[in-house]
């Protein structure tokens, strides 16, 4: 497996390296300081998400919903702070809550009713989405003061704030996965959730916390969004979901579950963000990017399939 | 007599490693060919080769004189060559007549299933079987193991098969299931059928067979008539030396109760037990499948926590309602079903072993890798585990190993009292006669063994008492010197439900 | 025996409801919604209503019945959506530029069946999960779509291209598609070979194979005819307005699936069937309508349906935890 692991981040790693030097020399002005830092920013969101989908993937299940609870958060953070009249920190603080409280209700519905987490978090997808719709009615709320901006347009030590927050959740989320007693459990759990609750591992805890810090990541990541964006509005964050999964898998996380590192999603995460940028820096447009990532994710997993065959014998 | 399928120098490598070398075999109408060996030998690839799912590298086969290249188990099945597989391959979500009809269903005339002719046709086929019981309409899932297998051989009959071939068709049944299904066998046997019968079990194979072959190592032993071979002298064939005993409990000095169920209850599945087992005592639980034998393990290790009754351990009332809490106080469960319950299978040794005693290994919640790893290698040495090492991935260890990590892994929370189901189902000869030495070892340091078996020789050999179980609850009760097969057996099946647990019973 | 016998082969009635429980959930749903919703406001129950109800979500209905398939062959398909849109595109620019109007109804749905083989033949022969070719898909089909349309609508084609504003009798074209393609694929699924073996490969691969199927050209197939319903239903799309946008409802791919799932397909392959779907796609429609009459603001409307989807989940998992714990040892 860990041999495998190595192989996958590997050709991820000669991939990123190969994107990197082909984009500069398509654009000088792709591979400079100013440059860089500020696609960190644009990844911050998707990257943060990408930390707790890859514990989840890993645990064998999926969260489909993570769009829907950052649309949410968004939404409850505009309607705390100037419908309901909260000071601004409290309206973020109980926004990151709810966004808490939402991945335990996913949590909940797939570990107490057996519901496949596919399934359950499509319905919350739609049950999130709509909260935030029904709540919202298409009004955005603006305004916010000078300060709030700090966390999403800011930077501290020349590196925007954001990218401090990703990479502390980055080094966070890596120890745990990697060495820690929780993160073992996660990979017993989506390896063989029956064998490691026959083994005294709590597969329901477990679970129930990783569903819950992917719902107070979104949480997290919902307040950078808006601070980034400076407004609010409820089809924020639609279709992140599946840029978020993109990354992960890209990452070499199996989707059946037990395999998949932290180290791997950041790879994935690069290469996308590099392509992404580099091709707009070439002058491809826009959408054009998201084809060449599409291909790059079909192309990278058939290549490690293939390795990976051949190396089973 | 002659041959309807008949295999001549049969050789298969996979990725330059031979698996079979120079296999002759054949089968003759209306006889029973058993094909034994110990895991490993090539008993799977030679019967894939004969469905059609492999293809020999060299050597050549004949059906009815016949010579044939099998491209697919299409190919084999065109032949009368039908397959009981051992994991049964059926489809849970069909009916019964569809899984018996599947990809060869009858048609009307315009292409289309004909559905009325396809369960006439399984009615009459599963009427064949004697298996008035099962409805054609049933789903699958829905049945019992028992009678899953027979849905399986109808699907074999519905193709014609002239051969039958079935790969340790016993292993999951309980003895009653094991009786009907070997007068079925012998059913087909006197209508002509060649029955090729894989099966690790022994006295079915002295009661069954005509003929017997033994592979070992990938080649053939040979191939005797039954009435040429007693036990001793197979199993020697089978393991290349002799084997005195398969059942070596050694006497033991009983000590103090460690664990005592009073009136323990789950549900509707396990009533009223009462149990006491001491220190240095191995428990055999003998009893049909379903009579709550794997539920009673269940519910004392916290997977189901009891709804009634109480649980001393230490003479100490205790409540389980988790594996964690089972795990601190002692408790350890070798499952029944090694590759769902016991391992992560596409997880390395040491990962495994690791799994029950994480906190133990680390310093906060970090674990301590080279602690891992040096608890890994000392099991594999302590076990006798043949593996390449520490990171190799369990899938790829023999039935025999595989137990023996969940043994290790569970020996590594120092547990006082050992509950194992099954302890030695699926395994080969040899690596059982290692698993019943080391179970005389522990229970000789003074740990307390409940063992579950559907095998009567292993309760009977290895328990210093027995217990039976029937419909949730025990019935009887036998010290080693009073248990028989014949007192034991009757026990489990008859329907006796006054309670006799005095001893006086049989 | 005989005793048993008579056991063991419950009523018709009893059987009918295992084998079509989830179908008779949502049709009940369907006829509650509408008893109540009419009683309310009976205008909900009028003819032009029910037409619009019918005719406008026909297409999802009809690319329900490929997503089934595919999702009882044991995969799925989150491109779908992204897929009904470029083929729209394609009907669309074929019928502007003045090609004949059958080409301009024939290509997209080749196209579709072309696109999709592709994508069944990876997920079979490279054995990649066919979640992450179809995500992968969802990018190159939405990316594609919008680079080459750069967000402009097409407009401008002829009359005759605009099959889904026809009406046989009184009833939209929509309408017919749905019922016929529906009821065509009730059938074929029961009585064809190939119908049985989408069932056996997703209930069992290995099973199947040992049965003499072959899993890879049965995934093949199951997808080919998944990218032919979404080149109908992409047409129908195409056809109901008088411009076809660049873009596609957002997440229309997960509107599908959920069609499929509430009408009984299980997640996990094998079971349930197209009259389900259809009839959950249906219960949608309805469910979007009814809220308008009921003076619901039609920004809940996402949230009603995402409450909908958890209830009929929840109670498809009870029913199901009874069955097995009637069903199994």
């Amino acid at each position: 497996m860990s041999r495998y692991l190595v192989r996958h981040e590997s050709i991820l790693a000669i991939l990123l390296v190969l994107a990197l030097i082909v984009l500069s020399l398509q654009s000088d002005r792709f591979f400079t300081v100013d440059n860089l830092l500020n696609q960190g920013r644009l990844m911050a969101e998707v990257g943060l998400i990408a930390l707790a989908m890859t514990f989840v993937i890993v645990s064998a299940g999926i969260d489909l919903s993570v769009g829907s609870i950052l649309g949410l958060v968004a939404i409850l953070l505009g309607v705390f702070w100037q419908n309901v009249g909260l000071p601004l920190p409290l309206a973020m603080m109980l926004g990151v809550f709810v966004g808490g409280l939402a991945g335990l209700f996913n949590g909940f519905i797939i570990t107490r009713f057996r519901v496949p987490p596919l399934i359950a978090t499509l319905a919350t997808l739609a049950l999130y989405r709509g909260l935030a719709e029904g709540i919202s009615q298409a009004r955005s709320v603006r305004g916010y003061p000078e300060w709030f901006f700090v966390l999403g347009q800011g930077e501290v030590l020349g590196v925007p704030t954001q990218l401090w927050i990703f990479l502390a959740c980055a080094v966070i989320a890596a120890i745990v996965l990697g060495i820690s007693t929780f993160g073992r459990a996660t990979y017993a759990s989506g390896a063989n959730a029956v064998a490691a609750r026959f083994s005294g591992i709590p597969v329901d805890r477990t679970i129930l916390l990783i569903y819950t810090a992917s719902g107070l990541i979104s949480g997290l990541a919902a307040i950078i969004f808006v601070s980034r964006v400076s407004t609010t509005r409820s089809d924020m964050g639609t279709g992140l979901e599946l840029d978020v999964i993109t990354a992960v898998v890209l990452g070499g996380t199996s989707i059946f579950g037990g395999r998949g590192t932290i180290i791997g999603t950041m790879l994935g995460l690069a290469l996308m963000q590099a392509l992404k940028n580099g091709l707009a820096l070439a002058g491809v447009k826009g959408d054009g990017t998201i084809v060449v990532i599409g291909l790059i994710l079909i192309a990278t997993i058939i290549i490690s399939n293939l390795l990976r065959r051949e190396s089973d014998g | 007599m002659t041959a309807l399928i008949e295999l001549a120098g049969i050789s298969k490598s996979f990725a330059g490693i031979s698996v079979l070398r120079d296999i002759s075999f054949d089968v003759c109408a209306g006889e029973v060919h058993a094909l034994v060996g110990e895991n490993g030998a090539g008993k799977s690839t030679l019967i894939k080769i004969m469905g059609g799912v492999h293809r020999a590298d060299t050597g050549e086969i004949r059906v009815n004189g016949e010579l044939m290249h099998f491209a697919s188990p299409r190919a084999s099945a065109a032949s009368g060559i039908a397959v009981v597989h051992q994991e049964l391959l059926l489809f849970p979500d069909l009916s019964v007549a569809e899984n018996i009809f599947m990809g060869h269903a009858p048609r009307t005339g315009w292409g289309a299933l004909d559905w009325p002719q396809m369960r006439r046709r399984a009615r009459e086929l599963l009427d064949r079987l004697q298996s008035h019981h099962i409805d054609v309409d049933a789903r699958v899932g829905s049945l019992s193991v028992a009678n899953r297998q027979r849905v399986e051989i109808a699907r074999a009959l519905s193709q014609d098969a002239r051969v039958l071939i079935m790969d340790e068709p016993t292993a999951s049944l309980v003895e009653e299931d094991v009786q009907q299904l070997l007068s079925i066998v012998r059913l087909l046997r006197d209508k002509g059928v060649g029955i090729v019968y894989v099966s690790h079990k022994l006295p079915e194979i002295f009661a069954l067979a005509d003929r017997v072959t033994v592979l070992r190592d990938g080649a053939r032993v040979g191939t005797a008539p039954i009435g040429e071979l007693d036990e001793r002298k197979l199993v020697s064939m089978m393991v290349g030396r002799p084997i005195d005993q398969l059942f070596p409990k050694q006497a033991t000095k009983i000590g103090a109760p460690l664990l005592e169920l009073r009136d323990l209850g789950f549900g509707s599945v396990v009533r009223d037990v009462s149990l006491t087992l001491h220190a240095g005592e191995v428990l055999g639980i003998a009893g049909l499948i379903g009579s709550g034998r794997t539920e009673l393990a269940l519910t004392v290790f916290g997977i189901t926590p009891a709804t009634t009754g109480e649980i001393l351990v230490d003479g100490k009332a205790v409540r389980i309602e988790s594996p964690q809490q089972a795990r601190d106080l002692g408790i350890a469960y070798v499952p029944e079903d090694r590759g769902l319950q016991g391992l992560v299978r596409p997880q390395s040794i040491q990962e495994n072993i690791s799994l029950t005693v994480l906190k133990s290994l680390a310093t906060g919640t970090l674990i301590d890798h080279r602690k891992e790893e040096k608890l890994a290698r000392d099991s594999i040495a302590k076990f006798g585990i043949r593996a390449l090492g520490p990171r190799q991935i369990v899938r790829q260890l023999s039935g025999g190993n595989q137990q023996k990590v969940v043994l290790a892994k569970w020996l590594a929370t120092e547990p006082r009292i050992l509950i194992m189901d099954e302890p030695t189902r699926g395994i080969d000869v040899g690596a059982k006669s290692e698993i019943h030495a080391l179970m005389s070892a522990l229970a000789a340091r003074g740990l307390g063994i409940l063992m579950i078996s559907s095998e009567l020789p292993e309760v009977l050999g290895m328990s210093d008492r027995v217990l039976v179980m029937k419909n949730g609850t025990l019935v009887a009760e036998f010290d080693r010197a009073e248990a028989s097969a014949e007192a034991v057996g009757a026990a489990m099946t008859l329907a006796n439900n006054a309670s006799n647990r005095s001893g006086e019973a049989a | 025996m005989a005793v048993a016998a008579a056991i063991q082969r419950r009523s018709a009635a009893s059987r009918l409801v295992e084998a079509y429980g989830q179908e008779l959930v949502v049709l009940g749903a369907i006829i509650a919604l509408f008893v109540i919703v009419g009683t309310v406001n009976p205008r909900f129950l009028s003819e032009n209503n029910l037409i619009n109800i019918f005719s406008g979500n026909a297409y999802i209905a009809v690319a329900a019945i490929g997503m089934s398939l595919v999702i009882i062959s044991g995969n799925i398909d989150v491109s779908v959506g992204s897929l009904i849109g470029v083929l729209a595109t394609i009907a669309g620019t074929l019928a502007v530029q003045g090609y004949p109007i059958w080409v301009a109804w024939t290509v997209p749905v080749l196209v579709g069946m072309a696109i999709n083989a592709c994508v069944g033949a990876l997920i079979a022969y490279f054995r990649i999960p066919s979640i992450v070719v179809t995500l992968g898909m969802l990018s190159i089909l939405k990316g594609g779509l919008i680079s080459i349309t750069a967000g402009t609508w097409i407009t401008g084609m002829p009359p005759e291209f605009f099959i889904a504003q026809a009406r046989f009798f009184g009833i939209p074209a929509p309408v017919y598609f749905m019922v016929v393609l529906t009821v065509v694929m009730a059938l074929w699924m029961r009585y064809a070979g190939l119908g049985r073996a989408i069932y056996a490969v997703g209930g069992n691969a290995e099973a199947a194979r040992a049965s003499g199927l072959y899993p890879e050209r049965i995934c093949v197939a199951a997808f080919a005819m998944h990218g032919f319903f979404a080149g109908i239903a992409a047409l129908l799309f195409a056809t109901q307005l008088q411009v076809i946008q660049s873009t596609v409802p957002p997440n229309l791919e997960l509107t599908v699936i959920t069609a499929s799932v509430i009408g009984g397909v299980s997640i996990l392959g094998g079971t349930g069937t197209v009259i389900g779907s259809t009839l959950a796609a249906i219960l949608f429609a309805c469910i979007s309508s009814a809220l308008v009459f009921l003076n619901v603001s039609a920004y809940w409307l996402r949230a009603v349906l995402g409450l909908l989807i958890l209830a009929t989940v929840l109670a498809d998992m009870a029913r199901r935890r009874r069955h097995r714990v009637a069903g199994r040892v």
